[in-house]
């Protein structure tokens, strides 16, 4: 009598940690997502700022910056999907690197004050957004691996979680400073 | 800042007087510890039957004796080797850097790079050097923290919590947290399964955060107060720096980022740019080993890139 009880305490200690540790693991994708979100707005909102500063030299790429005009008013539309967001993030971090490749193109855009001072702002806010998707990526792999791996499969499964998708890092981010370079100065 | 290849020259061309005149003291030093050493043997043989129940008591004594003796015959020459020697080569490296030979870096902040988790009973150290490099502020010196610790009976026993060296710089992000970088012990001694468990469940530090560097991660183990902020200190490019600094060091290091500064702590486990006394000063590996470790350490600011203000902090 006794040792059956005591099995059917273990067993249900275990489901109790296996379901908590589930929660815990998709509430932290939630939560780092949030902080994703917080510096992906920010970067929206130097785009207005930056549009108007260089639209007036910029006449040859004026489709890129009705692109990305329209990427940030779809993406301040309420009700975007997580997934949603991690699409067009991507597709404003193309656009965006190449208006600040086609600024080189103008001597008078790149030393002017105010683009520069974007420029700047903007370096600051991809630093901080790679920091986000990175610690993002980490917390879903760590929650598509519970939802995966045995035996928290199966809990996940009855659960009805899903895997999450992951920002694709871009390869300009992934870049390392090659040690040639280290050691030159 | 100087390189090191002329560092080596200023050692050589402008120190040689200065070096021959000390190394004959060394010389006088090394004859006397070596005549006390051998008073201390015959007193030892004299006395070897009154302690021969209590050979703990003769070895306590001995080594109270010897340590005394040791820094009694050694501090005149010490004090001298270092303002003659090691000043000098400080102000060489660069000239807005200070040497003072008997402070350290305060016990405040050691407590407040949070690197050790035990507080220090006692906190000695000496070689303090402050000053700027390219306009970034940097501190360190020699540290050695003790722990004591008490039996039943009262009597202390003292274990060392941290000898080496202890650097303190401005670092160029903004941040608010603490992130703190610490040698992989857990899974390099048990495994990725098993260390890695250990790691996450480790209660006397903040929240693990993984690394999307293999290198590193095999190198390290991070904990941090915000896993965002800890990934936006430790991007790709500082992370490969910290792997290279590693390897060129081949002693254990720990890194804090706390109060928007970089701590550094490497574990030489001894006392630094002390001068040899039974090998002599003019010997190419002596003299390589104060030069080398002095360009080291207040180089860290160009190793580590400190003094690029890319970002938008003032």
């Amino acid at each position: 009598m006794s040792v059956s009880l005591i099995i059917i305490i273990v067993i249900a200690v275990i489901f109790v940690l296996m379901y908590n540790s589930l929660v815990g693991k998709k509430n932290q994708v939630e939560n780092i997502f949030a902080s994703v979100d917080t510096v992906l707005k920010k970067r929206y909102n130097l785009i207005p700022n930056l549009v108007a500063s260089v639209q007036e030299y910029m006449k040859h790429e004026k489709s890129i910056l009705e692109d990305i005009t329209k990427l940030r008013s779809k993406a301040n539309k309420p009700n975007v999907s997580d997934e949603e967001k991690i699409e067009l993030d991507k597709k404003v971090s193309s656009a965006l690197r190449s208006i600040m490749i086609a600024v080189e193109n103008y001597p008078n855009l790149k030393a002017n004050e105010n683009v520069m001072q974007l420029q700047r702002s903007l370096n600051e806010i991809e630093e901080q957004i790679s920091a986000a998707r990175r610690a993002y990526n980490q917390a879903v792999t760590d929650y598509n691996n519970a939802i995966e791996m045995f035996p928290t499969n199966f809990m996940a499964n009855f659960m009805h979680y899903n895997r999450k998708k992951v920002f694709e890092i871009v390869e300009s981010e992934r870049k390392n400073v090659s040690v040639k370079d280290l050691f030159e100065k | 800042m100087k390189s090191l290849s002329q560092l080596t020259d200023f050692y050589y061309d402008n120190l040689h007087p200065i070096l021959e005149d000390l190394d004959k003291k060394r010389q006088n030093v090394k004859f006397r510890i070596l005549l006390f050493g051998a008073i201390l043997a015959f007193f030892d043989l004299a006395v070897f039957s009154f302690f021969k129940n209590n050979l703990e008591w003769l070895l306590f004594i001995n080594i109270a004796v010897g340590t005394f003796l040791y820094k009694f015959l050694t501090s005149d020459y010490t004090s001298e080797f270092k303002d003659k020697v090691i000043a000098p080569l400080i102000q060489e490296i660069d000239e807005n850097l200070r040497y003072t030979k008997n402070i350290h870096v305060s016990e405040f902040e050691f407590i407040n790079s949070k690197l050790f988790t035990s507080i220090p009973d006692k906190l000695d150290g000496n070689d303090y050097i402050s000053g700027k490099i390219d306009e970034v502020g940097i501190e360190l010196s020699d540290i050695h923290a003790q722990k004591e610790h008490k039996d039943s009976k009262g009597r202390s026993s003292w274990s060392t919590i941290f000898q080496g060296l202890f650097i303190i710089s401005e670092f160029n992000k903004n941040f608010n947290g603490r992130t703190i970088v610490l040698p992989d012990t857990a899974q390099s001694s048990f495994g990725d399964l098993v260390g890695g468990w250990l790691q996450s469940h480790n209660i006397s530090r903040d929240e693990l955060v993984k690394m999307d560097n293999p290198e590193f991660e095999r190198e390290f183990v991070v904990y941090g107060s915000d896993q965002i902020e800890a990934r936006y200190i430790l991007n790709h490019t500082l992370m490969q720096r910290l792997i290279e600094f590693k390897k060129r060091l081949k002693h254990k290091i720990y890194i804090s980022f706390v109060s928007s500064k970089i701590y550094i702590a490497i574990d030489y486990g001894k006392d630094l740019f002390e001068p040899a006394v039974f090998k002599t000063l003019l010997d190419y590996k002596v003299a390589m080993e104060y030069v080398k470790t002095l360009h080291l350490c207040v180089g860290i600011v160009e190793e580590l890139k400190l003094n690029q203000k890319l970002w938008s902090k003032a």
